[in-house]
C-alpha cells in the first residue's frame, strides 16, 4: 500500500524519535494521531446491534460513518480492507519485535542458554498485539475473522514449542487467510508447526499413528461431529497423515515430511481409497474435506453463530452454505450472505470477555498500551491463546453468564484510571456534547454505550441512588458510567 | 410421563452437598485403577502399564496399591488409601455413556446436560436437579462452579455463580466509594437475579475471611482445584447454603508422552489424589452431610499408542467420597481387556450407565423426588454402592 503524505510524515518523525521512544507503546499512540471525537446521536436498536456484530464496539466515528453509508456500503467496505488505510495501528505495532520473526529466530530471542527457556515475552507480545489490533484497526471486520479463525484452529499456546510456533501460525495461517478461501486457510493450518505440535502429529508414526490431529481435523476444523465420518476414517486419516512432522534441527520449526516415518499402505477415507502417494495422501484429503458439502454447512452454521444468533435461522445457514460450495469456500462471499441477509435476524449475544473489555475501551476512545488487560481476562475466563482444548472458546452465550464479578471490576477500575497504562478521558470525550447538566451527560454516555439513553425514569433513579450515597456531581458520573459498563444491557451485544 | 412431575413442588429438607468433579479431557482410568489381575493389561501396555502390586522385578515405589486381589491403585493416588481404608471411597469401574462418538466435545455436552442425544433437555443435570428439588433454599451459594465460568451440567431456572477466587471477590474500594458503587450496581441490577446474587455473594464473601482460613493437617495442593476444594470446605463450614459445587480437572487428553509411573499423567493424579485427601480430612467433621463424585467425558484406548500415550477409547470410571458411601470396594461388571471383550478400536465397554450412579446420589443423598425429570431417557438401575 503506498503511503500516504501525511503517513510519511508520521513515519519521519517516528525514525527521528525512536531512539528516545523505543519501546513505549503510548508514544506510538501519540504519535498515530488522536482518534476523531465527533458529535453522536442515539442509534435505532437494529443498527446498535449490527454495529456490535461487525466491531469489537463502535467508535463514535464508526458511528457516523455507518449512519452515513449504510449496512451494506460499510460491508463492502471492510470486505476489501486491503483498501483500507491501516497506517495509525500499524505504527503502533512497531514494537513488537517479535510478529514478524520466523520461528528459528523466535526459538533464538526465547533461548536463555542455561536458564531453559523464556516462554512468556513472545506469547504475551502476541496477546498484546491481538488487542491492540482489535482496538485500533480501522479493518474490524478482518480482526473479528481473524479471532474467528484462531478460535477454530486453536491452539494452546503453552503446549510444547507452542509459545513461540504460535507466532507463525498466527501471522502465516490465520491472518494471511482470514478473509481469504477457506480451502487455503485449511491446508495452511494443516501444515502449520504449531498445529502439529498442538495435536501431536509430530507423533504421528507408522505401525503407531497418533488420532489426535487427524479426529479434529474432521470434528472440528471441517464436517463437524455429526459430519459422517466414522472412527474407522479416524483411523485411516491418521495413517495418511504419518511422517507429517515439524524440523527440530537446522531450519528449525518449519513444516518437514518424512518419508520414512509415513505409512505407504492402503487406506480409504470416506469410502475414497488411497494409497502410495506420501505427502499427497493427506493433502488429497484436505482437498476433499475443504470442498465437503458437510464442511460448508459445519463453517456456515458456526459464522452464522458468531454473527447472528445463537440459534441463527436455518435459511441462512443453508444459504450460506451454498454459497461457500458455490465459490469453493471464499471466506468473504460467505460473509456476505451471513451479513447482508442475515443481520437482520440478529439476537442478543452476550460478550464474551475480550469483547466486553475492548467494546468499552472503543466505544469510549480510551487511550492504552493493553499491556494490563492479561490479568483481567484470565479472571473472566478469555486469555488469548489459552484454552486448552481443540475447540476454542465457546460462541454461545450460556457459556459466558454467571461470572459478572470480574466484570464490575474491570469496570471500575478503568473509570478510576487505575489499570496501568490506560487511561481514559471522559470530559474530552464529553466536550462535543456536554451542557453541564448530569441528567444530558448520562444521556450522552449511556447513547454511547447501549446505543441510546436509559428510559427517564431509570436515569434518574441511577442518578439518585448514586447521590444518596454521597457522591458529587463529577464523581457520580464517574461511578453512573462504570456502572453502565457493569450493567446487563452492556454485556451482550 | 408419570403425573407427579405436574405435582406441586413441596419443600424437600436439604441433603448432602454434592461435590461434582470433571476430569476433562477424557481420563485414562486403566493407568488409574489397575486391572493388575489381568494378563491382557500387561500385552496391550507394555511401556505404560503400571506394575502390579507384587512385582519383584518394579521398584517399589512404581507398582500398583492393590484393592482387592485384581484392581490397584496407580502408585500417584497413594493419598486416597486413607479414605479407602476408612470405606469412604469407592470406585465405579467400566461406567461411562453410551455415546460413541469419541468426541471430547459432544460426550461432555450430553454428559453434562445428562442426555443421549441433541434431541434431549438443554439445560445441565445439575440445573435440573436443583429446579426439580426445592428446598427452600435461596441462597444465592446455592449452586457455585468452581472457576472462571459456570459449567454446562448446572445451567437451567436456578442461576448458579462462578467462583474463581472468594479472595478475589470485591470491589477494592474506599467504603464511600464503595457504598457508592453498591447504589449504582443494585439500581442498573434492580431486576436482574444473578446481579442481585453477585452483589448478595459479595457481602457474604467478605465475612470469610479467606486468607486466614486454617488448612487442615493434610494441606491443599497449591493448584487450581486444590483451591477449588478449599474455597468448597469454606463455603460448607460458612454454612451459607451451598447445595452443589461443581468443579474442574483439565489435562487428561494424554495422546502423547503421559509418562506411566511419572510424569504428565501421574502429575494429574497427585494433583487429584492430593486434593481430594486434603478435602477428605478437612471435612471430618461434615463428612456425613457430604458426597463427592468424580467423572470423565469417557475413558482411553486399551493399549497404548506409539507415542507413549493412548488415543479416545470408550469405558470410564466414576469414584465417590463421602461418609455414606458404602466404599473399600470397587464396583461395576469388568467386561474384561481380551479381544472380543473391548468394544469399537480396542476400548473398555461400558457395564454401568454414569447415570445409574447419580441417580443414587440424587434419590438417596439429595431427597431428589424426580431423577426422571434429570434423566429422562434412562431408566436408572440402582448399585447400591451409597446408604
Amino acid at each position: 500500500m503506498p503511503l500516504s503524505r501525511r503517513d510519511f510524515l508520521k513515519l519521519t518523525a517516528l525514525v527521528t524519535a525512536s531512539a528516545a521512544i523505543s519501546s513505549c507503546a503510548l508514544a506510538y499512540r501519540r504519535l498515530a494521531g488522536d482518534l476523531s471525537i465527533v458529535p453522536w446521536t442515539a442509534l435505532g436498536a437494529n443498527d446498535f446491534r449490527a454495529l456490535n456484530r461487525l466491531t469489537f464496539g463502535p467508535r463514535v466515528g464508526e458511528r457516523a460513518r455507518f449512519i452515513e453509508i449504510g449496512l451494506q456500503a460499510w460491508v463492502e467496505e471492510q470486505l476489501d480492507f486491503g483498501s483500507i488505510n491501516d497506517f495509525d495501528c500499524d505504527l503502533q505495532l512497531l514494537p513488537f519485535n517479535t510478529l514478524q520473526m520466523d520461528a528459528n529466530e523466535l526459538e533464538g530471542i526465547s533461548n536463555q542458554l542455561f536458564d531453559g527457556y523464556d516462554r512468556e515475552t513472545i506469547p504475551n507480545e502476541l496477546r498484546q498485539a491481538a488487542l491492540m489490533r482489535q482496538l485500533y484497526s480501522k479493518r474490524q471486520l478482518y480482526e473479528i475473522m481473524v479471532e474467528f479463525w484462531s478460535d477454530h484452529f486453536n491452539i494452546f499456546i503453552d503446549k510444547g514449542n507452542g509459545f513461540y510456533l504460535k507466532t507463525v501460525d498466527d501471522r502465516e495461517v490465520i491472518r494471511k487467510h482470514a478473509l481469504g478461501s477457506f480451502r487455503d486457510l485449511l491446508w495452511a493450518s494443516a501444515h502449520s508447526p504449531a498445529m502439529m505440535i498442538y495435536l501431536d502429529n509430530q507423533a504421528n508414526e507408522k505401525s503407531h499413528p497418533n488420532e489426535n490431529y487427524a479426529r479434529e481435523l474432521m470434528e472440528l476444523h471441517t464436517l463437524g461431529v455429526d459430519g459422517g465420518y466414522t472412527q474407522q476414517d479416524v483411523m485411516e486419516l491418521a495413517r495418511c497423515l504419518t511422517g507429517w512432522n515439524v524440523r527440530d534441527h537446522f531450519w528449525l520449526g518449519d513444516f518437514v515430511f518424512k518419508d520414512e516415518m509415513h505409512d505407504p499402505g492402503p487406506k480409504k477415507v470416506l469410502g475414497v481409497p488411497i494409497s502410495g502417494a506420501g505427502i499427497q495422501e493427506a493433502e488429497q484429503v484436505i482437498e476433499m474435506l475443504a470442498a465437503h458439502p458437510a464442511a460448508a454447512h459445519f463453517i456456515s452454521a458456526k459464522l452464522a453463530r458468531r454473527f447472528i444468533a445463537d440459534e441463527p435461522p436455518r435459511e441462512i445457514i443453508e444459504k450460506a452454505a451454498q454459497i461457500f460450495l458455490n465459490t469453493r469456500g471464499d471466506i468473504s462471499s460467505v460473509l456476505r450472505v451471513i451479513l447482508l441477509d442475515g443481520l437482520k435476524f440478529a439476537q442478543p449475544k452476550y460478550k464474551r470477555p475480550a469483547n466486553f473489555i475492548l467494546s468499552s475501551l472503543r466505544i469510549l476512545n480510551v487511550e492504552t498500551d493493553a499491556a494490563a488487560f492479561n490479568e483481567y481476562l484470565l479472571r473472566m475466563g478469555q486469555l488469548y491463546f489459552n484454552w486448552t482444548t481443540p475447540d476454542g472458546y465457546p460462541d454461545h452465550s450460556a457459556a459466558w453468564q454467571g461470572s459478572l464479578m470480574p466484570r464490575w471490576q474491570f469496570a471500575f477500575d478503568l473509570i478510576r484510571n487505575d489499570i496501568k497504562g490506560t487511561k481514559h478521558n471522559l470530559n474530552a470525550l464529553l466536550e462535543v456534547s456536554s451542557t453541564g447538566i448530569l441528567q444530558d451527560d448520562v444521556d450522552a454516555v449511556a447513547s454511547l454505550l447501549l446505543g441510546a439513553p436509559l428510559e427517564a425514569l431509570r436515569r434518574d433513579r441511577l442518578i439518585d441512588a448514586v447521590h444518596a450515597a454521597g457522591a458529587a456531581d463529577e464523581e457520580a458520573l464517574q461511578i453512573i458510567t462504570a456502572s453502565l459498563i457493569a450493567s446487563p444491557a452492556f454485556q451482550w451485544r | 410421563m408419570p403425573r407427579l412431575s405436574f405435582a406441586p413442588v413441596n419443600t424437600a429438607p436439604r441433603g448432602d452437598v454434592l461435590v461434582v468433579i470433571f476430569l476433562r479431557g477424557a481420563a485414562d482410568v486403566l493407568n488409574m485403577v489397575v486391572p493388575h489381575g489381568e494378563d491382557a493389561y500387561y500385552l496391550l501396555r507394555p511401556a505404560l502399564g503400571i506394575p502390579r502390586p507384587d512385582d519383584s522385578h518394579a521398584r517399589k515405589e512404581e507398582r500398583s496399591l492393590d484393592l482387592d486381589g485384581f484392581f490397584g491403585l496407580h502408585p500417584a493416588l497413594q493419598p486416597l488409601l486413607d479414605a479407602w481404608q476408612a470405606e469412604q471411597l469407592a470406585i465405579i469401574h467400566a461406567c461411562g455413556a453410551p455415546d460413541e462418538s469419541r468426541s471430547h466435545f459432544k460426550a461432555m455436552e450430553l454428559m453434562e446436560r445428562g442426555v443421549d442425544n441433541e434431541r434431549g433437555p438443554a439445560s445441565g443435570w445439575i440445573g435440573r436437579h436443583l429446579a426439580a428439588l426445592n428446598t427452600g433454599n435461596s441462597s444465592p451459594l446455592r449452586a457455585v462452579g468452581m472457576g472462571a465460568r459456570p459449567q454446562r451440567s448446572l445451567s437451567g431456572s436456578v442461576p448458579a455463580s462462578a467462583l474463581l477466587s472468594i479472595a478475589d471477590y470485591h470491589l477494592g474500594a474506599d467504603p464511600r466509594a464503595l457504598r457508592q458503587m453498591r447504589a449504582a450496581l443494585s439500581t442498573v441490577y434492580q431486576d436482574d437475579v444473578l446481579g442481585q446474587d453477585t452483589l448478595s455473594i459479595m457481602d457474604a464473601l467478605q465475612k470469610l475471611d479467606p486468607l486466614n482460613y486454617h488448612s487442615p493437617s493434610t494441606p491443599y495442593p497449591d493448584t487450581e482445584f486444590g483451591l477449588a476444594l478449599k474455597q468448597t470446605a469454606m463455603l460448607i463450614k460458612a454454612d451459607v447454603g451451598l447445595e452443589v459445587s461443581a468443579i474442574d480437572l483439565g489435562g487428561w487428553d494424554t495422546h502423547f508422552a503421559q509418562g506411566s509411573v511419572s510424569g504428565l499423567m501421574p502429575n494429574l493424579m497427585q494433583d487429584l489424589a492430593g486434593g481430594l485427601a486434603a478435602f477428605h480430612a478437612d471435612m471430618v467433621d461434615h463428612i456425613s452431610q457430604l458426597t463427592v463424585v468424580t467423572m470423565s467425558e469417557f475413558g482411553r484406548r486399551a493399549s497404548e499408542n506409539g507415542s507413549l500415550g493412548t488415543d479416545h477409547g470408550h469405558g470410564s470410571l466414576m469414584m465417590l467420597l463421602g461418609g455414606s458411601v458404602h466404599g473399600g470396594k470397587v464396583y461395576g461388571k469388568w467386561p474384561g481387556l481380551r479381544e472380543g471383550q473391548l468394544v469399537g478400536p480396542g476400548d473398555l465397554a461400558v457395564t454401568t450407565d454414569y447415570r445409574d450412579v447419580l441417580s443414587e446420589i440424587l434419590t438417596k443423598r439429595l431427597n431428589n423426588p424426580a431423577v426422571h425429570e434429570v434423566f429422562p431417557d434412562h431408566q436408572p438401575g440402582m448399585l447400591n454402592v451409597l446408604g
